[in-house]
C-alpha cells in the first residue's frame, strides 16, 4: 500500500466516523422538531391545497358533495401532513390502521390546543377509504370547512381541521 | 355505528415501523464503517485484504442483522439509535484488538484475543436477543427485586470462595471453573441495578419525606441511612478483599445515582461521595495495594513507580500511546499500541487514541455519551418510577464505567481495573453490556404499550 493511500484510509476513517455521529444526531433532532415537508412534491400539493380551501362552503350534504368531487380518491394516502397548528410540517404514516386524533396522550395525533377534545376525532381505513369520525368533540372537526356530522370520507388533499391544527392526507 | 369494524382494524394492523428503517439504515452504515475497519487494518499491516476479513467482520454483522430482525418482530417501537452505537462501538473494539492480535503474533506471542471477542461476541448479542424475545415486559423483573438484590451480592462476592475464585495480577474478581474464567461482579452490576431500583420505589417516599430540617437542610431519619450503610460496607468489602478500586468505586456510584433519581435529595449524595472517599483515603494509607495505585496515579513520571513492580509503567506508556496519536492519529495498523501492557482490555482506550487520534476518540466519547443519553431519555420517558429507575440505572452503569475507566487512563482518577463496555476484550464484560442494551432495548419498546 503506498503512504498516500494509508494516509486517504486514515483519515477517511476519522471523517466516516463523525459522519455517524451526525447522523445520528439528526435522527435525535428530527424525534425533537419533527420531519420538515420537503421537496417538489410537497410544494406542489401545497398549492393544490390553497386553491381547494378557498372553494365556498357547500350549503347541504356535505359528506356527498365531497364524495362527488373529483379529488383523488384517499385509497392511496399514504400519510398525514400537518399543514397548520403548533405541529406544522410534521408528517405521520399511514398504514391501514386507525389514527386516534385528540389531547388524550395516547392519541396518534396528539393536539394540545385548547379547542381539541381529549378524544376528538378518529380516521379509520373502510372499503380503501379514510373516513373520519369526529367523536363528539366540544368544538367539532371540519373536513374542507364543513363540520364533520356522520363519518365522512377524506379525499386527498382536502384539509381536515381538529381544533387549531390543519392536516391533510397525502399520496 | 361501525365499533366493531374499527376495532377489527385496529387489531389486525398494527403501527409504523419508521424507528425500525432508521435503524436499519444506521445499522448498516455502522457495519460499512466496521467494514472499512478492519480492511484498513489487513492493508495497513498484512499489505493485503485476506479471507480473515468475513470472520472479523461477518461475524458482527450477521448478528447485528439478527438482533434487528429480533427487534422488528418483538420490540418495533423500541429506540432505533442504540443498536447502531452499540454495534459501532464493538465493532471498533474488534478491530482494534484484531489489529494487536496481528502485532502480537509478528512478535511471537501466543496470546490471542481477537477471536475470542468476536465470538463472544456472538454470544453476547444472541443473549441480548434473548432478552427482548423472552421478556415479555421489562416490568416483570420487578416481582424479582428481592432475588436479583441476593443474587447481586452473591456475584459480587463470589470470587472470595475458595476452590472457584481465582486472582488475576493481584485483583480476586474471576471464577475459575474448568478452565473458563468468568468475572461475575459484571452480571452483578445488571442484578444489582435491578434490585436498587425495585427497593428504591418501595423506600422512596420515606426517603425522600422523612427527617427534619437543620439550616434549611432536610437531615434523614437514622434508620433510612441503614442500606446506603450496608452497600458503603459491601463496597468497601469489595475493595479490601479483592482489591478492585473500580467495581467498589462502580457500585458505590450506581447506588448514589439511583437514590438520587428516586428521591431528589442531594444530601444522600454529599454523604455518600464523603463517605466514600473517607473510606478510600483510609484505604489508599493503609492498604499496599491501593496506596500504589495512588502514588502511581498522583507522580506516574517518578521514575520508582515507574519501575516498580505494578506502578505507573503501564500508565505512562498509555499516556505515550496518547501523544503519539496525536490529533489524527497514526491509523489502524499505524501505531505501537502493543507496547502498552494490556493494551487489549483495560488500555483498549489508549490503544484507540493512539490509531485514531483526538478527533477519532472524541467520536468513542460522543457515542458513549449519545448511548446513555438515549438510556436516560427512555427513562424519562416512561411514568412508573420502576421504569424510570431502572433505565436510568442502567444507563449509568454504562457511564460510570466509560468515566472510572477512560478517567484512569487519562489520569483524572487513580487507575483501576474496569473494562470500557463494548470496547474492550473480556468474554463477561460484553455479556453483561450487551444484556444491558437488551434490557433498554426492551424497556424502550414498553414505553408506548404500556400507555395504551
Amino acid at each position: 500500500m503506498s503512504e498516500l493511500a494509508l494516509f486517504l484510509l486514515r483519515i477517511g476513517l476519522v471523517a466516516v466516523l463523525w459522519i455517524f455521529v451526525f447522523s445520528i444526531i439528526s435522527v435525535i433532532r428530527s424525534d425533537l422538531f419533527g420531519q420538515k415537508v420537503a421537496g417538489k412534491a410537497a410544494k406542489q400539493t401545497a398549492t393544490q391545497v390553497v386553491s381547494q380551501a378557498h372553494i365556498p362552503n357547500p350549503p347541504t350534504g356535505p359528506v356527498r358533495v365531497l364524495q362527488e368531487s373529483n379529488a383523488p380518491s384517499s385509497r392511496t394516502a399514504t400519510k398525514l401532513v400537518i399543514t397548520d397548528g403548533e405541529n406544522a410540517g410534521r408528517e405521520i404514516a399511514l398504514d391501514g390502521r386507525e389514527l386516534h386524533i385528540g389531547r388524550a396522550v395516547n392519541s396518534d395525533l396528539v393536539i394540545t390546543d385548547e379547542y381539541a377534545s381529549t378524544q376528538h376525532a378518529k380516521l379509520v381505513l373502510i372499503n380503501d377509504e379514510w373516513l373520519v369520525q369526529d367523536l363528539n368533540s366540544t368544538n367539532g372537526t371540519f373536513l374542507g370547512g364543513v363540520r364533520v356530522g356522520i363519518p365522512a370520507v377524506v379525499k386527498l388533499n382536502t384539509p381536515v381541521k381538529v381544533g387549531k391544527t390543519v392536516f391533510e392526507l397525502r399520496a | 355505528m361501525s365499533s366493531n369494524v374499527t376495532e377489527r382494524i385496529a387489531k389486525i394492523v398494527r403501527v409504523v415501523p419508521r424507528n425500525r428503517n432508521t435503524e436499519l439504515f444506521l445499522l448498516l452504515f455502522a457495519l460499512a464503517i466496521n467494514a472499512f475497519e478492519v480492511v484498513q487494518v489487513q492493508l495497513s499491516t498484512l499489505q493485503a485484504v485476506t479471507g480473515d476479513f468475513w470472520f472479523y467482520w461477518g461475524a458482527l454483522a450477521g448478528a447485528g442483522l439478527l438482533l434487528h430482525l429480533v427487534l422488528r418482530l418483538r420490540a418495533r417501537e423500541a429506540d432505533p439509535l442504540i443498536l447502531p452505537i452499540a454495534v459501532a462501538l464493538n465493532g471498533l473494539g474488534i478491530a482494534e484488538i484484531y489489529r494487536l492480535d496481528i502485532a502480537a503474533l509478528a512478535n511471537h506471542q501466543t496470546e490471542l484475543f481477537a477471536e475470542k471477542q468476536v465470538i463472544w461476541s456472538l454470544v453476547a448479542m444472541v443473549l441480548a436477543g434473548a432478552v427482548i424475545m423472552y421478556i415479555p415486559s421489562h416490568l416483570v423483573l420487578r416481582r424479582y427485586v428481592f432475588i436479583a438484590g441476593a443474587l447481586g451480592v452473591g456475584l459480587l462476592l463470589a470470587p472470595m470462595l475458595p476452590f472457584i475464585g481465582k486472582t488475576i495480577n493481584g485483583a480476586s474478581l474471576w471464577l475459575s471453573i474448568g478452565g473458563l474464567t468468568f468475572q461475575p461482579g459484571e452480571l452483578a452490576k445488571i442484578a444489582l441495578t435491578i434490585f436498587f431500583a425495585g427497593y428504591l420505589v418501595q423506600r422512596k417516599d420515606s426517603l425522600a419525606m422523612t427527617g427534619r430540617t437543620v439550616f434549611g437542610i432536610q437531615i434523614p431519619k437514622a434508620r433510612e441511612l441503614g442500606p446506603i450503610l450496608a452497600i458503603w460496607v459491601v463496597s468497601l468489602l469489595v475493595l479490601v478483599v479483592q482489591h478492585d478500586l473500580g467495581t467498589s468505586l462502580l457500585f458505590f456510584g450506581l447506588f448514589l445515582v439511583m437514590i438520587y433519581t428516586a428521591t431528589g435529595r442531594a444530601i444522600y449524595t454529599v454523604v455518600g461521595l464523603g463517605m466514600f472517599l473517607t473510606g478510600a483515603l483510609v484505604a489508599s494509607r493503609t492498604i499496599d495495594y491501593v496506596t500504589k495505585r495512588f502514588d502511581a496515579w498522583l507522580n506516574p513520571f517518578d521514575d520508582g513507580h515507574y519501575n516498580a513492580i505494578g506502578g505507573s509503567y503501564q500508565l505512562v506508556q498509555g499516556l505515550f500511546g496518547f501523544a503519539h496519536g496525536g490529533l489524527l492519529g497514526t491509523g489502524l495498523g499505524g501505531g505501537v499500541p502493543q507496547l502498552v501492557p494490556l493494551a487489549e482490555s483495560d488500555f483498549i482506550v489508549a490503544s484507540l487514541a493512539e490509531e485514531l487520534g483526538l478527533a477519532g476518540i472524541f467520536v468513542i466519547f460522543t457515542l458513549y455519551i449519545l448511548l446513555v443519553a438515549r438510556g436516560l431519555r427512555i427513562g424519562f420517558n416512561h411514568n412508573d418510577d420502576f421504569s424510570k429507575l431502572l433505565a436510568t440505572g442502567l444507563s449509568f452503569v454504562i457511564a460510570l464505567q466509560v468515566f472510572i475507566v477512560i478517567g484512569g487512563v487519562t489520569r483524572l482518577v487513580p487507575l483501576t481495573g474496569l473494562t470500557t463496555p463494548l470496547l474492550a476484550a473480556g468474554g463477561s464484560s460484553l455479556v453483561a453490556n450487551w444484556i444491558i442494551i437488551g434490557l433498554l432495548l426492551r424497556i424502550s419498546d414498553t414505553n408506548r404499550k404500556e400507555v395504551e
